[in-house]
């Protein structure tokens, strides 16, 4: 019966239209409002909304995000792509494959795919239109390597999951994902230089690429690319910071998303794209991305309390469980379910709802939670760049002013490779558990 | 009247986003400085600051992104009709919304806000009332009733 009232009044909700956080609230409190008075279910709900938030962890979302602000404004993503272009600038369909480089690295700084693909996506764009690349193939190419930033470390998504899965290591989190995240990218690189090579072929008419620097004498060839090197070298050492501080213990992934804002407005000030008096509106456009996220989270706090309530995970398991017992089979299922819930949800808002219900169900197969945190993620990569709902396909189709019908047909090979890496990072636990095992982060 | 709100919840936004740096960046120096033994302790009153200031921006600006119709939403339906049954689906979801916010964020918050003022709960470092940090939810959901109500009208005259 409750199990009823919450899946019905929820879909009934999210496809009338009300904001899928709003839609989350509502149902949690009709649902609750079946086994409880009125009056202690609203301020159960009110509590457990506003308790979800005073979380420390937590804290890193706006700091990233207000990082990544930074970024966009600071002038960072053109030296990235510099940088990207003297390491595989010599590649058949070189900008493609700097295109996807950079956009691993701007995500990796960042933690936003949206960002990536308006940053990354945005700068490349007409240089690869003169170069006589199809604007089409430009967006998908951006679009799917724009995803590989939640994977790569930092990334919100992951502190999100940690959050509801109720309290997975974020720095375990963080390392798993470098594998698996450049995995796709290569993958993703393989296709885009195989689609560029064979349309090349048909065509025959396409203007050569750039001419490369690998043409020059090597000495000018060497000394533009460490000049592209030290220019990129204040972002990526970001990275360091970041990164090897959450690994050694230094410090915690809050404190390094402060010292990530606090690095990218010194950066940004330094190469002088940015004035004081910009600062209001680069907060201002942090704040707005923040609270729509952690709404989200408030009211899937009240949701997933609410779910423990009615005892509903361990209904979902035991009949999920009652299809099949074989681990193989139920991460097919779950994997499967995931990407149908990716057409259509965004991917806080389908994390926050499905980790407590699916992550039970797998660690009772032997999954590591770290593991499963990957494979949720990568999976709903997919969904945000497929329509009706996906808001890195909608952002990287408005930066290469294309319609979004005309990107599905150069994006699909691009997504066989995404579930192609998404299987194996499913099936081969070692990808994603190796590295963190390896610095003794896993419990 | 929405211009003016939408004002001064930018401003208070704005500075309590800075200030949630500014706590925290004090809280790494803090415990570097304590550990070369410039300073006694590490703050952590500071931590306390922040956590604080990050439910009020998540409410607030949750109430201000109605305002600006930013949530996300599965948007198919009301974009796939048009003319008079557009206008009423809009104007349904911002009913809903509207409920939502008065009856669980404002009532709910009051109920909330009143027992934790009532049981005397503080902080545990700075010894502040829970109530203030709790207030933010039924303040959340006036703004944002107003906001869905104002979107309801909006709807309804476009």
């Amino acid at each position: 019966m409750e199990v009823l009232i919450l899946a019905l009044s929820f879909v009934i909700l999210l496809a009338i239209g009300v904001p899928i956080a709003y839609s989350i609230g509502i149902s949690a409190i009709l649902t609750i409002l079946v086994s409880m008075p009125a009056d202690i279910a609203l301020s159960t709900v009110a509590q457990r909304m506003g308790t979800g938030l005073d979380s420390f962890p937590l804290l890193a979302i706006p700091f990233f995000i207000l990082a990544g602000q930074l970024m966009n404004a600071g002038g960072i993503a053109r030296r990235l792509i510099s940088f990207a272009q003297t390491l595989i600038g010599w590649l058949p369909g070189a900008l493609a494959h700097i295109n996807i480089l950079a956009n691993m690295l701007f995500g990796a700084i960042s933690g936003s795919a949206v960002a990536a693909a308006s940053a990354i996506g945005g700068a490349m764009h007409q240089q690869m239109v003169d170069d006589g690349y199809d604007p089409e193939f430009n967006a998908a190419v951006n679009i799917t390597s724009a995803t590989t930033g939640m994977i790569i470390p930092p990334s919100n998504i992951m502190i999100v999951y940690s959050l509801s899965s109720g309290g997975v290591s974020i720095g375990a989190l963080f390392v798993a994902g470098y594998i698996p995240g450049v995995l796709l990218g290569l993958a993703l690189m393989l296709v885009a230089g195989v689609m560029y090579v064979r349309k090349k072929h048909k065509l025959n008419s396409v203007k050569t690429t750039r001419d490369l620097p690998a043409r020059s004498s090597f000495i000018a060839h060497f000394a533009t690319g460490f000049k592209a090197f030290l220019a990129a070298l204040p972002s990526l050492f970001l990275l360091f910071i970041i990164i090897g501080g959450i690994i050694s213990g230094v410090f915690t992934a809050t404190e390094a998303s402060a010292i990530s804002v606090i690095y990218t407005l010194l950066l940004a000030f330094m190469y002088g794209e940015i004035k004081v008096s910009d600062l209001p509106e680069v907060l201002l456009n942090a704040v707005k991305t923040t609270s729509i996220v952690l709404i989200l989270i408030a009211t899937s706090m009240a949701m997933s309390w609410v779910l423990a309530f009615e005892n509903i995970p361990q209904n979902v398991s035991a009949a999920l469980l009652s299809i099949s017992d074989n681990k193989v089979i139920i991460l097919i299922i779950i994997n499967l379910v995931l990407l149908v819930v990716g057409f259509f949800m965004d991917m806080t808002p389908a994390v926050l709802i499905f980790t407590p219900i699916f992550l039970p169900v797998v660690q009772e197969l032997g999954v590591d939670p770290v593991h499963f945190g990957i494979i949720m993620v990568m999976n709903l990569c997919i969904g945000l760049c497929t329509p009706p709902v996906g808001s890195v396909l909608f952002v990287g189709a408005a930066v290469a002013n294309v319609s979004i019908s005309r990107i599905i047909r150069p994006i699909l090979p691009l997504f066989v490779a995404m579930v192609i890496i998404l299987m194996i990072t499913t099936y081969l636990p070692e990808l994603s558990l190796w590295l963190p095992g390896k610095l003794g982060m896993l419990k | 009247m929405k211009k003016y709100l939408d004002k001064t919840l930018e401003y208070v936004l704005i500075i309590f986003m800075a200030l949630m740096v500014i706590n925290i960046t004090w809280q790494v120096l803090s415990r570097f400085l304590a550990q070369w033994e410039v300073i006694d302790a590490a703050s952590s009153a500071s931590e306390e600051l922040a956590r604080f200031f990050l439910v009020w921006i998540g409410l607030l600006g949750a109430a201000y992104a109605t305002g600006k119709n930013m949530h996300l939403a599965i948007d198919l339906l009301p974009n796939s009709l048009s003319g008079q049954r557009k206008k009423n689906l809009n104007m349904i979801i911002h009913a809903i919304v509207f409920l939502f916010a008065l009856v669980v964020l404002t009532l709910g918050g009051i109920f909330l806000t009143k027992l934790t003022f009532d049981l005397k709960q503080t902080s545990p470092v700075l010894f502040m009332p829970l109530g203030y940090l709790y207030m933010a939810v039924p303040i959340s959901g006036l703004i944002t009733a107003f906001y869905s109500l104002w979107n309801m009208f909006e709807a309804k005259n476009n």
